[in-house]
């Protein structure tokens, strides 16, 4: 037995320590105003106390913590994206989730399974030697697999995928995890609140003060409060947000939807992303099958579910792991994914002097969670883009120097 | 499955349809990078009443529709002259 | 000890003149047909049925109502069957999931006493120190993981889906779905009636079976919904979820049925809740509800002396029907039945003791229930226990309260309030065209329950006739229908609010103390109500216990959302028959009695190749030469085929492509470049023109829908008087190149082919005297024909074609040699030699873009990216003589050490004997001569030479060495 477990099961409950403070009053003003008590929010602010010692920090989330796509994801992380820029953020985020559960003192289940991108088509394949041959590049454990090497790895699996399009091959990510979520933003949130920094939830942002064309403070459900700067890291309200500055950005909402079964005896070990056939799937160390699909198809502000998602996604599953299909599937939900025309996110300063963003993280910001979090609070003490996400900044679209992520990440996760 | 209900051809399911985005007008010749970067990029992203493209596979037809993006409903469609630039700027 | 009665009841499922025969565990029962798995093994004497999932506690049967998620079965053939509504089928070999060893002796049954070092949350506390060792716990837990196991050899069965469309679907054929059905058919509206259990029904066949007035009007119900032609009756048919637009999924044993209504009557009822009490998970305690449905649908009687746990008139009456069928009820704990519901007359008359204001405080025994406690309660749970009394037992029944089956009402956006009389959640608002009526609408009265439905019935029929709804009449009870807090304290635990998940008061309360004490956190950090029955008993116990310490209303504490399924389905099901729409050229059966190897494309099978399938790259490699040196036939009917006819055909192609048409002169032709408002390259085909208003444009294999959908759009937004009309499915193609193409078509055609004569663009005339098409076409070789015809004369043609060939050494050639051929001739791919991002220049096309024309899509992008071009397409070449291995598409340039591009073509020319092939390589790159680093596997770099494109520059001769710009 875990000595941990052997003195929780000896203490008396009650003497163990709060997560989160009791709630308090908001304060007149703050140094740091962070909208969103997601990952990114709560790492955000748990940076900012740590590496840079800004304290008076608030944290406003307009419902619970982590309760929006950091607590609807399909938890997967991976840094074997296609464009230099991206790998080295992603390479960066990974290394900081591979010792988070000791820094955070929280057990996330950072689970390694390997991740397995499959190419159902010699397009596909040679975009996995792309994303393979830059990942390497930057020293990223990538490679691209043949089928035999999927086979062995993944022996549940029909490479011919009932019938076809059969599998090629594959991008091989050994790095690939999975996390538990909402673990993430209680262990970032309670690390934060350890150092001071407030966190308010039901406390939604109804406006953003400005004078001379800087932020002075926001208005909030709860009174207004005065600050030196506003991060923004809302996911899919960001145009919301956004739009109480005039300030225009490319981004669009698109739900996102995911489902998972009732939880059996492990069968599959690694994670397995089709780009073709719409589906990444991994076994949740409850034993659900947790699987993901591809954005619907339009904008819409709404965590509804669609069945038309789930018969799609079964359709594909089944092809791929044929006796799954006795599997129940127990709920489906839904999150709002911040797209951008590149596929990769908006991040840094804006034209409003001490408003700053981090954004545009479609269907990939959760394993981005930590390396956000940490550039942001960079990028806010110094007022100025940390070199990680200078790439993103939201000033390339009007420069037309976008990012090359597309190719690789619309169904990446 | 959601349907789109076309005030033209009526209540279509949602998968006959290809989504062609947000309308948005194209700036005037001659404008500057600005105008042009934020006619090309940018979004309507807040939630509200959107005029949006639809292409109707079947049959072959765009329509332009106003649809509430907080409740996915209808609101009316929208002649494309209303949208057209008949002398193109761009 | 549970045992079947002697005695039928009258309306019984089981068919006690047969026998089935089973085995549990390997031992033999046997059932009757109608029985489920869970009512044969209870018939049997037989009541542990499960273990549960944390702590391997011994489980029983609970509800018989589909939520027993304690009592999940597997078969060679399946897993996660609930047994408690599954049909028992002869021969059935049933095993319990999730133990090791037999239910009697799981070896995992342990893991109840270290349950102290398991507390809430606890794996969130522990084992990520050191971080070593985390694999090591990994391993461990994940082996712990799940209930079932798969069998690998299972094959799908994937039935087609059906469709419905009504106007009113009826979700419960129960007393107020029945009625309503009938209401709503006999005002004309078609009608689907669905109900989960095996026959109509539902309350009236266990709350009111002792009544013989409620059993005949059942009988009249159900003979009229069978008679009436309006109405289609699904049994065994759940629903599974509420989508947009009245979209209700039924999942039913023969596969799903999507039912698509103008309007939804919901009346799936209420589901029972358990009082919380200590040990009131062990086999035998079950909800009243549960032991009603055991009696009277499968004449089983749950056990022989019962105590009972009561907050509501449906306890007592419950009481007075389990003693008529010969159940002793030994002992009665009131928990606050309102004076009026208490049948005191009748319980006297039946020597029923009961204990007002006691609840049970604590279950006894191991893997049956043996007594209970039952001690004085007051408002908070707290039992005097100095006045407790112990009674012994084998059954404990609870009828405490109740939770609306609101999942599919609140999905269509109703929403519930919290009725603090009937102390459980009632219908507040919702869309006039889906109504909730009946016990979901906290109407409990029998004869009301029937008024409720006609009104709602009413109220639907006017939505759906677009006239004003009436207003609602009210016919919920007025008095209690469940106890405010049905939930006792106990110093030792194990008083679960979740028995999918084993989560106890103790934990609710800890996690809350913790600061997960909003529902959603607490939720997600204790799993309560996140197992299979999806908290359908657990979650309106969590909000009271959380209300309670946060000192606030149920309300203001709110509730989880209540996502579909409403129960698990299986994948099978929801995937449906395999549908796999490919498409085919009118060709194919040519290409297959020719020995085509055919690949995807797309939707598409297309021959990758042609010959035995040892022989591909040689096979290949006689195809490419083949065309070089005599003449070779390619399938292109995929090629989308678009007409644009119209007074403004010329000012539409002009506004869509980056190239002029306007000048072209009929029958001229001309490549052409669509981008995108952003200026990255879209498509490419050619644009030849047939007549003043009339042009014909190719379009890639893969972008012809999108194409024709951009140029319709333009034709729209620009108000151009011009048709687009895609003919790709009408018209096959064929491209007959090489040396000898002109010699082989020229007999076949009246079109002039003369070099002179036909130098590009198009030609209409007839081929074998087939109406047809002909274009020049530069793509595989500098000569080149493409025929267009429907596609019976394309059939015709390319027999003619291969036959007059024979002589000339005509070829069919596939994909794989296309793609060698176009490289060859310096000629990109849209999609290989581009990316999502590239723009015409650096496809180094620059001269595909036609600045001096007013307006089309991508122009200002264009004229902006024509000045900041990052990166280019270049052509190399590799030695024939290197050792060193092949460079792959993709594989990257570099250059000091950094990226500095990629290969995004690369293949050996037999014509030329040596490698070629494309990069898109850094602008600073692309204008210098140096020669080009390539790194192929395992970090080996190559040099490759730049070269000038076409590769093949005259017939068979190596091309100079420069830069393709």
């Amino acid at each position: 037995m875990s000595w941990k477990l052997f003195k929780l099961g000896l203490t008396s409950p009650e003497n163990e320590p709060r997560f989160f403070p009791e709630e308090k009053p908001l304060a007149s003003h703050y140094d740091v105003v962070i909208i969103g008590g997601g990952g990114h929010g709560l790492a955000c602010a748990y940076y900012l106390a740590k590496e840079h010692g800004i304290t008076r920090v608030a944290v406003l989330e307009q419902g619970y913590l982590g309760g929006g796509n950091t607590g609807r994801n399909t938890t997967i992380v991976r840094s074997n994206y296609l464009t230099s820029e991206g790998v080295k953020f992603y390479d960066a985020s990974v290394k900081l989730w591979e010792n988070l559960s000791g820094d955070l003192d929280i057990n996330l289940f950072y689970s390694t399974r390997g991740h397995f991108t499959l190419a159902h088509s010699d397009d596909a394949m040679r975009t996995m030697r792309w994303r393979a041959e830059v990942n390497k590049h930057h020293g990223v454990d990538s490679e691209v697999v043949d089928r035999d090497a999927i086979a062995r790895a993944v022996p549940t699996m029909d490479l011919d995928c009932g019938g076809g399009p059969a599998v090629h091959g594959a991008l091989y990510h050994a790095p690939g995890s999975v996390v538990r979520h909402d673990a993430v933003a209680w262990g970032y949130a309670r690390a934060a609140a350890q150092r001071g920094v407030e966190i308010h939830q039901q406390t939604a942002v109804t406006d953003i003060h400005t004078a001379g064309g800087r932020v002075t403070g926001v208005a909030t459900s709860r009174g207004d409060i005065s600050c030196d700067a506003v991060v923004s890291m809302v996911a899919g309200y960001t145009p919301r947000i956004t739009d109480m500055l005039d300030l225009p950005t490319p981004i669009e909402i698109y739900p996102l939807q995911a489902c998972v079964t009732e939880p059996v005896k492990p069968f599959l070990d690694t994670i397995i992303v089709s780009g073709s056939l719409h589906v990444y799937v991994s076994q949740s160390s409850r034993g659900e099958l947790v699987m993901g699909s591809a954005v619907d198809p339009a904008v819409l502000h709404s965590t509804r579910s669609t069945f038309e998602f789930v018969e799609g996604l079964a359709d594909h599953i089944v092809d791929m792991f044929p006796f799954a299909g006795r599997l129940r599937l127990l709920r489906q939900w839904a999150g709002m994914a911040d797209m951008t025309p590149d596929f990769a996110p908006i991040m840094g300063t804006t034209p409003v002097d001490g408003f700053y963003l981090d954004s545009g993280w479609g269907t990939w910001g959760f394993k981005a969670t930590p390396i956000s979090g940490q550039t942001m609070a960079a990028t806010v003490a110094a007022k100025r883009n940390h070199e990680l996400i200078e790439p993103f900044r939201l000033g390339r679209f009007a420069d037309f120097q976008l990012v090359g992520e597309k190719g690789a990440a619309s169904v990446g996760h | 499955m959601k349907r789109i209900d076309c005030p033209e051809i009526g209540p279509r399911p949602i998968d006959e349809f290809t989504y062609g985005g947000e309308v948005r007008r194209p700036p005037q010749a001659g404008a500057d990078t600005a105008a042009l970067a934020d006619y090309v990029f940018n979004r309507a992203g807040a939630p509200g009443v959107l005029r949006e493209w639809w292409h109707h596979d079947p049959s072959g037809r765009w329509f332009v529709l106003e649809r509430d993006t907080r409740t996915d409903t209808v609101l009316r469609s929208v002649p494309i002259t209303e949208v057209a630039h008949a002398v193109p700027t761009r | 000890m549970p045992y079947r009665r002697a005695e039928a009841g009258p309306r019984e499922w089981i068919d006690r003149g047969r026998t089935l025969r089973f085995t549990f565990e390997g031992r033999s029962y046997e059932g009757h047909p109608g029985d489920t798995i869970t009512s044969a093994l209870l018939a049997n004497g037989v009541s542990l049925l499960g273990r549960s999932f944390k702590y391997h506690r011994p489980r029983g049967a609970f509800s018989l109502a589909n939520h027993d998620v304690n009592a999940l079965f597997c078969t060679p053939q399946d897993t996660h069957i609930r047994g408690d509504v599954t049909p028992l089928v002869e021969g059935m070999d049933v095993r319990p999931v999730n133990v090791r060893g037999g239910l009697d002796n799981d070896r995992d049954r342990h893991l109840d006493r270290l349950g102290r070092f398991m507390p809430v949350g606890f794996y969130y506390k522990a084992f990520h120190r050191p971080k070593a060792l985390f694999p090591y716990w990994e391993r461990a837990i994940r082996k712990r993981a799940g209930l079932g196991q798969v069998d690998l050899d299972w094959t799908p069965d994937r039935r087609a889906k059906r469709h419905a469309h009504c106007d009113a679907l009826v979700v419960g054929a129960g007393p107020t779905g029945l009625t309503a059905a009938l209401d709503l058919a006999d005002n004309g509206c078609s009608v689907v009636l669905v109900d989960e259990n095996p026959h109509p029904g539902a309350s009236f066949d266990y709350a009111h079976a002792g009544d013989e007035t409620a059993l005949a009007h059942r009988d009249a119900l159900i003979a009229s919904v069978h008679a009436h032609p309006a109405i289609t009756l699904h049994t065994r048919a759940v629903a599974l979820g509420h989508y947009a637009d009245h979209l209700v999924p039924i999942a039913t044993p023969d596969g799903i049925i999507k039912v698509r209504a103008r309007g939804v009557l919901l009346a799936t009822g209420v589901i029972e809740q358990p009082a919380v009490f200590h040990n009131n998970d062990r086999p035998g305690v079950m909800l009243a509800s549960g032991a009603q449905r055991l009696l009277h649908r499968f004449g089983v009687a749950a056990c022989r002396r019962a105590i009972m746990v009561v907050a509501n008139g449906e306890g007592y009456a419950a009481a007075l029907d389990l003693h008529a069928a010969g159940v002793e009820i030994a002992a009665i704990a009131d928990m606050g039945t309102p004076e009026s519901q208490i049948p005191a007359a009748r319980l006297l008359a039946a020597g029923i003791p009961v204990h007002r204001d006691h609840a049970i405080h604590a279950a006894h025994g191991e893997s049956a229930v043996e007594a209970a406690t039952l001690a004085p309660v007051d408002a908070d749970g707290h039992c005097d226990l100095a006045r407790a009394h112990r009674v012994p037992c084998d059954g404990v029944f609870m009828s405490v309260g109740w939770a609306p089956a609101g999942q599919l009402l609140y999905q269509a956006g109703g929403r519930l309030r919290y009725d603090d009389t009937l102390a459980m959640p009632v219908p507040e608002t919702w869309p006039d065209t889906v109504v909730p009526a009946g016990r979901l609408n906290g109407v409990f009265d029998l004869d009301c329950q029937y008024e409720d439905a006609r009104d709602a019935a009413a109220r639907l029929r006017a939505a759906l006739a677009g006239e004003p709804v009436p207003a609602v009449a009210d016919h919920r009870d007025r008095v209690s229908h469940g106890a405010a807090w049905p939930i006792v304290a106990h110093d030792r635990g194990r008083n679960f609010v979740d028995l999918d998940e084993d989560v106890q008061l103790k934990d609710l309360e800890q996690a809350a103390r913790e600061g997960f004490d909003n529902i959603e956190l607490l939720k997600r950090f204790s799993t309560v109500g996140m197992g299979p029955s999806q908290g359908k008993h657990a979650n309106q116990n969590a909000i009271r216990i959380l209300a309670r310490i946060r000192d606030q209303g149920i309300d203001a504490t709110g509730t989880t959302t209540a996502r579909p399924m409403f129960h698990p389905v299986r994948l099978e099901d929801l995937a449906g028959r395999r549908l796999r729409p490919t498409r085919r050229s009118p060709l194919h059966d040519a290409h297959a009695e020719l020995g085509a190897r055919f690949m995807d494309a797309g939707a598409w099978l297309r021959p990758a190749w042609y010959g035995a399938a040892g022989d591909r790259a040689e096979a290949i490699a006689a195809e490419v030469r083949a065309v070089r040196e005599a003449v070779g036939l390619i399938d292109v009917s995929t090629l989308g085929k678009i007409e644009v006819v119209g007074p403004d055909a010329a000012r539409l192609l002009e506004a869509a492509y980056t190239v002029r048409a306007a000048d072209l002169s009929v029958g001229a032709g001309r490549y052409a470049l669509m981008v995108d408002e952003s200026g990255v390259v879209a498509d490419d085909g050619l644009i030849a023109r047939l007549g003043p208003e009339h042009f014909f444009v190719t379009a890639s294999s893969g972008h012809a829908a999108a194409t024709r959908r951009e140029l319709t759009r333009e034709a729209a937004l620009g108000g151009f008087d011009a048709w687009v009309v895609d003919r790709t499915s009408e018209l096959g193609s064929i491209t007959i190149a090489g040396p000898r193409s002109r010699e082989l078509l020229a007999p076949l055609t009246d079109v002039d082919l003369d070099r002179k004569a036909f130098k590009g663009g198009i030609r209409t005339g007839h081929v074998c005297g087939q109406p047809a098409r002909v274009l020049r076409a530069a793509f595989v070789d500098r000569i080149g024909f493409e025929v267009h015809a429907d596609v019976a004369a394309t059939r015709l043609i390319w027999a003619r074609l291969m036959d007059d060939g024979a002589a000339l050494g005509v070829r069919a050639f596939g994909v794989e040699a296309q793609r060698v051929l176009r490289l060859e001739m310096g000629h990109i791919i849209v999609g290989q030699d581009t990316d999502g991002l590239t723009d015409p220049f650096e496809a180094a096309m620059a001269g595909a873009v036609h600045f001096d024309k007013p307006a089309f899509i991508g122009r200002g992008a264009l004229a902006l990216l024509a000045e900041r071009t990052q990166r280019r397409l270049v052509a190399f070449t590799l030695p024939a003589d290197a050792d060193t291995p092949l460079p792959r598409e993709s594989h990257l340039v570099i250059e000091d050490g950094e990226i500095a591009g990629r290969v995004t073509s690369i293949a050996h020319s037999p014509t030329l004997g040596y490698a070629i092939g494309f990069a898109m390589v850094d602008t600073a790159l692309a204008d210098s001569e140096r020669a080009l680093t390539l790194r192929v596997d395992d970090g080996v770099q190559v040099r490759a030479t730049r070269a000038a494109t076409p590769f093949v520059a005259r017939r068979g001769k190596r091309a100079q060495p420069e830069s393709r710009s």
